[in-house]
């Protein structure tokens, strides 16, 4: 897993790859993640773990942040948040 | 499994701080005793790292060496728990040469985060909403830990108190023994909380196989508690520990907030000894259950002192912040800790 790396393709976007975890981990790593940004910043993250998508984005809504994007590539989910408080 | 006995401690390091764990007192608390019932309690606290907990944390990670799962200097143990096993497994871990990160719930007191930290623990702090598939609290600290340790069983190792023999043995081999000596096998009633079932089981199998008349009396804690290391068994499962003998309990005490933090008090007042709040729910219980027995001997397991409770008990108005500063200077039975 590689934590806070910038993605080649984009190179502003903050990006967390979480693939190979299993839930609760790649939501415990997001939280710790937003938690380092300020308001308004956004963060990608790339899971592999079907549960996430319901996991992640759960935690997302719960917490008041934004999900700007959810893309499936392949067995891969893309997710894009932007911390809203 | 390599039986540890107390032979063991004799055979370590004797200027090791580990040395001192295990052969804690056992008092009598004569202001609560009368006649015919006389009260005992073993004070836990007494283990270098302050709780009861330090017997099944030193035997688990032996048991792990034994078995060479853990390699000095690379190996992490990583351990789900809200308190005094944490507290002891971090001490005991890193004088053998381990790192340790502890899950945790994140509403767990600032006052034992700050141990964990200053023996040098990580920690990862849980909330209730990481996975929606399991329970609050301790459940989510114990999901996590699965989910960071699984996957990596080259660096981490899961000791996991919940499951492992080792709690229950550390009791069946120790604290069992210790008390079946210090009464002179007049024992007749043993009295402790539940939280992974290792203390109960262990202590009250080798009680009952020395005397099978011995009667064992497990305390839970009432619904949303604030017995830290006790458990109230509608809200959470039953651990697999505590399921494979949980047949030596005889007879079950809910005990509730009220009068666990009254007994607490009651303790300070004619015995002076600031006591956690889970010896005062143990306290709750061997007093109910005197109302029903003509004679005995009772034993009780108080398995740590109030040293790490100033905020819950001022919260609580147990105490105001001057009489517990004063509890704390003047109590007696409080000797030093490894932290």
């Amino acid at each position: 897993m590689s934590s806070g790396s910038n993605d080649n393709s984009k190179p502003d976007l903050k990006t967390i790859d979480v693939r190979g975890l299993y839930c609760p981990e790649p939501v415990f790593r997001t939280k710790i993640e937003i938690e380092k940004m300020i308001k308004g910043e956004t963060l990608r993250i790339v899971s592999d773990d079907p549960d996430s998508e319901e996991d992640i984005s759960r935690w997302v809504n719960r917490n008041g942040h934004e999900l700007v994007s959810l893309n499936k590539n392949n067995a891969d989910l893309e997710f894009t948040i932007k911390k809203a408080k | 499994m390599n039986k540890m006995t107390s032979t063991t401690f004799v055979e370590a390091n004797k200027k090791s701080i580990l040395y001192r764990i295990g052969n804690t007192p056992l008092i009598e608390l004569k202001s609560f005793s009368s006649d015919k019932i006389k009260i005992f309690a073993k004070l836990e606290w007494y283990n270098p790292f302050g709780s009861v907990k330090d017997r099944a944390s030193f035997w688990m990670v032996k048991n792990a060496e034994d078995r060479k799962l853990l390699k000095k200097d690379k190996s992490i143990i990583i351990e789900p728990t809200s308190g005094n096993t944490g507290i002891a497994l971090t001490g005991i871990a890193s004088h053998l040469g381990y790192k340790v990160e502890i899950v945790i719930p994140e509403k767990v007191s600032e006052e034992t985060k700050n141990i964990l930290r200053k023996l040098g623990a990580t920690l990862h702090e849980t909330s209730d909403d990481l996975c929606p598939r399991v329970g609050a609290g301790t459940d989510q600290s114990i999901a996590l830990a699965y989910a960071i340790s699984k996957p990596r069983p080259d660096i981490y190792y899961m000791p996991n108190q919940y499951e492992n023999d080792s709690n229950f043995l550390s009791h069946y081999q120790s604290t069992g023994p210790e008390i079946w000596k210090q009464t002179q096998g007049k024992v007749t009633h043993f009295f402790t909380g539940c939280g992974t079932g290792g203390t109960i089981t262990g202590i009250g199998t080798y009680l009952k196989e020395k005397d099978n008349n011995v009667k064992v009396i497990a305390i839970q804690a009432q619904q949303n508690h604030l017995l830290q290391g006790l458990r109230n068994f509608e809200e959470s499962s039953k651990p697999e520990l505590f399921l494979r003998r949980e047949k030596v309990v005889d007879d079950w005490y809910t005990a509730t907030n009220e009068k666990s933090f009254k007994m607490v008090k009651m303790i300070q007042e004619k015995e002076n000894i600031l006591v956690g709040p889970s010896s005062g729910a143990v306290m709750a219980s061997m007093m109910e259950y005197i109302k029903n027995i003509d004679e005995g001997v009772f034993v009780g397991i108080f398995a740590d002192d109030g040293r790490k409770f100033k905020s819950l008990y001022l919260q609580q108005n147990l105490f105001t912040e001057q009489e517990y500063t004063r509890n704390l200077k003047n109590s007696i039975l409080l000797p030093p800790l490894a932290y």
